[in-house]
């Protein structure tokens, strides 16, 4: 049993916790509560990678007046103090236990901070600086980067997944989703249809490149997104997901934020 | 079959109270310039969402054209600071796709400005002539794509 989550739940800090148990030797999300806790397992490493926050997001929403814990790499971190800028969460309702990843996932995502604030299991392995996808792309001549853009944003079947699983894409109504401006009857969709996806990114992404995992067209969203992470940092000066500044996006101001709670 | 000369298509989204104003001056001043822009009236540069510059791309404009208040100016207190964050964003988004971000243009056109509006439309379409045809925008690559002309 793991100790510290079932403390959590024993003390009722919390009246579920989001981990992961093994079903057929495989990592799964799992909601434990005081009634299951024994079904907890000893924590192990793992690169099993899952839109955690969403899912917290999605409890939350439908139980509003619950305290959750949630087991939180720093993908999973960053997106949940971004949700709770955003409104979309609340502080005082989420506790988080933090797990550092292994260096074979943090080299593999590039990613600048591998593990939460608080460390809690694993061990923390440095930072990725940089992005050689990026860089990689920045080296063709703006002509072939078009035409690469495009052959990629050709395949796409608009189903949505890159939006859907997305832990900061919160929105009730969706512009992609517009018939006017994304027309429904074209497929591929519009190229402009990703370059907006990727507007609406802007002081959001945190990087976690579940988006690109879950494109069944397998197209290279991540790499999109890293450079939209880039340009924010260099023209908002903000880096999504870090505590204590808040969201240069979040204009013009409480008032137009959307209540917490379930829709 | 003869090459016509290339007439760029260009969109203008102006704000209200300063740069619409400023074309209209423009126009009651009898100042000349190209007739390749189509305006848009909007109530602030703040208020043109980059879905709407790139749904321009989208539909084969050649270049876009955003103009508002002066920094200080803006009828909104706050609308145009957003407005410059947002082009410089977006270029560098353009950058990163492959498309020319010369085709976005950004000026602060006031009232009182019609003389700078027809330069900026004159400057603007030179530009455009220069870089030529837009390249098409849909997610087809080239070798494929069916040439539009
Ligand atoms: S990497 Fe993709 S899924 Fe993750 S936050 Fe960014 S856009 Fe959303
Ligand atoms: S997940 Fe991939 S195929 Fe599906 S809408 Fe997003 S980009 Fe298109
Ligand atoms: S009102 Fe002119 S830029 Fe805002």
């Amino acid at each position: 049993m793991n100790t510290k989550i079932g403390k959590l739940l024993e003390e009722a800090r919390v009246d579920g916790f989001l981990a992961y148990r093994t079903i057929h030797g495989f990592f799964f999300p799992y909601l434990f509560s005081r009634e299951n806790a024994r079904k907890l397992e000893p924590w192990k490493q793992t690169k099993a990678h899952y839109p955690m926050a969403k899912l917290l997001l999605a409890l939350a929403r439908g139980n509003p007046n619950r305290t959750y814990g949630i087991l939180v790499r720093g993908c999973e971190e960053r997106a949940i103090r971004e949700l709770f800028k955003w409104g979309q969460l609340e502080r005082e309702r989420v506790v988080m236990l933090g797990q550092a990843c292994p260096a074979e996932l943090a080299r593999h995502c590039e990613c600048w901070q591998p593990y939460p604030s608080q460390v809690d299991y694993g061990k923390p392995v440095p930072p990725v600086k940089g992005s050689k996808r990026v860089q990689d792309l920045e080296k063709m001549t703006a002509e072939n980067r078009l035409q690469w853009w495009l052959s990629h944003f050709n395949r796409c079947i608009r189903c949505f997944g890159c939006r859907d699983v997305c832990p900061v894409c919160f929105c009730t109504d969706c512009s992609m989703e517009h018939e006017k401006l994304i027309p429904s009857n074209k497929l591929p969709p519009d190229t402009s249809f990703h370059l907006v996806r990727a507007v609406h990114m802007t002081g959001r992404c945190i990087d976690c490149g579940l988006c690109e995992e879950v494109c069944p067209a397998r197209i290279h969203l991540r790499t999109l997104y890293k450079e939209v992470n880039r340009l924010v940092e260099e023209v908002f000066d903000y880096k999504p997901g870090t505590d204590g500044q808040n969201s240069p996006f979040i204009f013009p101001g409480e008032e137009a934020m959307l209540p917490p709670g379930p829709r | 079959m003869k090459d016509k000369i290339f007439e760029p298509r260009i969109l203008g989204f102006l704000c209200n109270w300063c740069s619409y104003a400023g074309a209209d001056l423009a126009g009651v001043s009898r100042l000349q310039y190209p007739p390749n822009i189509r305006i848009i009236r909007v109530m602030c540069s703040g208020t043109v969402s980059p879905h709407h510059i790139l749904h321009a791309f989208q539909r084969r404009a050649d270049g876009v054209l955003v103009a508002g208040c002066h920094i200080g100016d803006c009828h909104y207190l706050k609308g145009n600071y957003l407005t410059m964050k947002r082009m410089k964003f977006l270029e560098g988004l353009l950058r990163f796709a492959g498309y020319e971000p010369q085709r976005l243009h950004l000026e602060w056109i006031s009232a009182a400005e019609g003389g700078k509006f027809a330069d900026t439309v004159r400057e603007f379409t030179e530009r455009i002539r220069e870089l030529g045809p837009a390249p098409s925008f849909e997610a087809v690559p080239k070798a494929t794509a069916i040439k539009v002309t």
